[in-house]
């Protein structure tokens, strides 16, 4: 029986103090396939830099960050982008590309890193869309959509290509509610397929009203990551 | 050590002052390199990055066509009527051919297609790669795993490359034929329009078929690689007002650069 390996692995990782918004504290975290953290943090810089981190994106002073078995640090520019593709995150801030339509920026990663037909990577971003209670794809570019709107565009993003690790900064909240059953939906099928998942959010209470199965319940402090001790 | 401590603070400032001035062409030439090795390579032509080189193609090529035949046009009346007409009063006729192929093909052209090409698409690389640098946007593609050089900088700059080359064709052309018939509507000259152009390409030696081709190509890569550069390299603080005017001047600089290096070693 093959080994199952770790889908996110932080082994004593501790950034560069000053590139980064993370506590100068070392990291540890694992999630195995199925796996779900919820990580409670009010700075949405340091929930971003904490996806980064996962990313592969943010220099370590010492540790590692390893994401499906590799160690960022080992890899090359092409495999790390390759990598970077199987990860699905909603971004604090919307992180769009102005110039570009938001069918394309939602799809833009599955076109750049697959060889799927691009008629099949838009039928599974319309069926997303409307499971998330979006007519269809929006065509529109990003600044011409609602906030709402948005936000769901994000979340097809995130969920299109059956991603193996999610990264959902504040995307479950309660200033959403009418978002929360069709996310928690789509998690809840992404994790029974292997998929690992790290949900950051400034509200516990509402994540603990949600009767959602979570594997790891932490908070991004200054000396690190460290277990909700009220759950 | 301690000697030398009153004047170190002074030779930093010489340091930072020359690496500030020297960063961008070594960056340029860097890049360069870099574009050149990823566009031999297949898979760096993925659907993403072809899509974006249709695209600027597109922009540059389809976008400037008018424009590049208007200023052909006006240059062909310029120099194409009044070296025909000077010559013809000099008894130089002869002389008709070389000139204008040394003077407007080899020398103007490529010079005011890389100017047209900076100001009307270099232009608006420099807005557009600009907003998504101090938008954060480009750091939203590398957590995608799309590399911006890839997707952005190795399409633009060959398709500007491309582009120069197909608009210095037109413009050459566009200004001999419209010279010719401006001139022969005046009566400045009584060839037909096929001994013109047969008395102007005997005059191209085969350096020309090789420097001027190679020259438009140099000139559209290095204005579709400076612009995408300075766009790129946009800090936080940057807007359009300091973006602007710095893609230009770097613009100008790389179309002059390369213009005066051909004429003087080609």
């Amino acid at each position: 029986m093959p080994e199952v390996k770790p889908v996110l692995q932080l082994v004593s990782a501790l950034p560069f103090f000053e590139e980064s918004a993370l506590p100068n504290a070392p990291l540890d975290l694992q999630l195995m396939p199925g796996e779900c953290a919820v990580i409670e943090t009010a700075d949405t810089a340091r929930t971003t830099a904490f996806a980064e981190l996962c990313s592969g994106m943010t220099p370590l002073r010492q540790g590692e960050a390893r994401f499906m078995g590799y160690d960022w640090t080992g890899l090359d520019r092409e495999r790390a982008a390759a990598l970077r593709g199987r990860i699905g995150r909603i971004h604090h801030k919307g992180a769009w590309i102005s110039m570009l339509g938001t069918h394309v920026n939602i799809m833009l990663a599955q076109l750049h890193h697959t060889r799927e037909p691009e008629t099949s990577i838009a039928r599974s971003a319309t069926e997303l869309a409307q499971a998330l209670g979006l007519p269809g794809l929006p065509l529109v570019r990003p600044d011409r959509l609602s906030e709402g709107d948005l936000m769901r565009a994000a979340c097809v993003r995130a969920f299109l290509g059956a991603p193996q690790l999610l990264l959902l900064e504040s995307a479950i909240n309660p200033e959403r509610p009418e978002l929360t059953a069709p996310l928690l939906d789509l998690l809840s099928r992404a994790l029974d397929r292997g998929a690992a998942a790290v949900c950051f959010t400034r509200d516990v209470p509402f994540w603990q009203a949600q009767s959602f199965p979570v594997t790891h319940r932490l908070h991004l402090m200054d000396d690190g990551l460290k277990p909700m001790l009220s759950v | 050590m301690s000697r030398l401590s009153p004047i170190l603070p002074a030779l930093a400032a010489v340091g930072r002052g020359t690496r500030a001035r020297v960063s961008f062409p070594l960056m340029l030439a860097a890049s360069s390199l870099g574009v050149l090795q990823e566009a031999v390579r297949p898979i760096s032509w993925r659907r993403t990055v072809r899509h974006e080189f249709k695209l600027t193609m597109r922009q540059a090529t389809g976008g400037g066509l008018a424009t590049i035949m208007v200023t052909a046009s006006l240059a062909g009346v310029g120099m194409v009527y009044e070296a025909l007409y000077w010559l013809g009063v000099a008894g130089q006729a002869q002389l008709t051919g070389s000139i204008l192929v040394t003077v407007l093909v080899r020398e103007l052209t490529p010079l005011l297609v890389g100017l047209i090409l900076l100001g009307r698409s270099g232009m608006l690389t420099v807005t557009e790669l600009g907003t998504l640098q101090s938008g954060g946007q480009i750091r939203a593609m590398l957590a995608q795993g799309i590399d911006p050089f890839l997707l952005l900088i190795l399409p633009r700059t060959l398709a500007f490359a491309l582009s120069s080359l197909t608009l210095g064709i037109i413009f050459a052309a566009t200004a001999l034929v419209f010279g010719f018939i401006v001139s022969g509507a005046i009566g400045t000259v009584q060839d037909s329009l096929w001994t013109f152009l047969d008395r102007v390409l005997s005059a191209m030696t085969t350096r020309d078929y090789m420097v001027i081709p190679a020259k438009l190509l140099v000139i559209g890569y290095l204005v579709g690689l400076s612009c995408c550069l300075t766009g790129l390299s946009a800090e936080e603080e940057d807007d359009l007002s300091s973006l602007m005017p710095r893609g230009f001047v770097r613009g100008i600089l790389a179309v002059m650069i390369a213009s005066i290096f051909f004429t003087l070693t080609a």
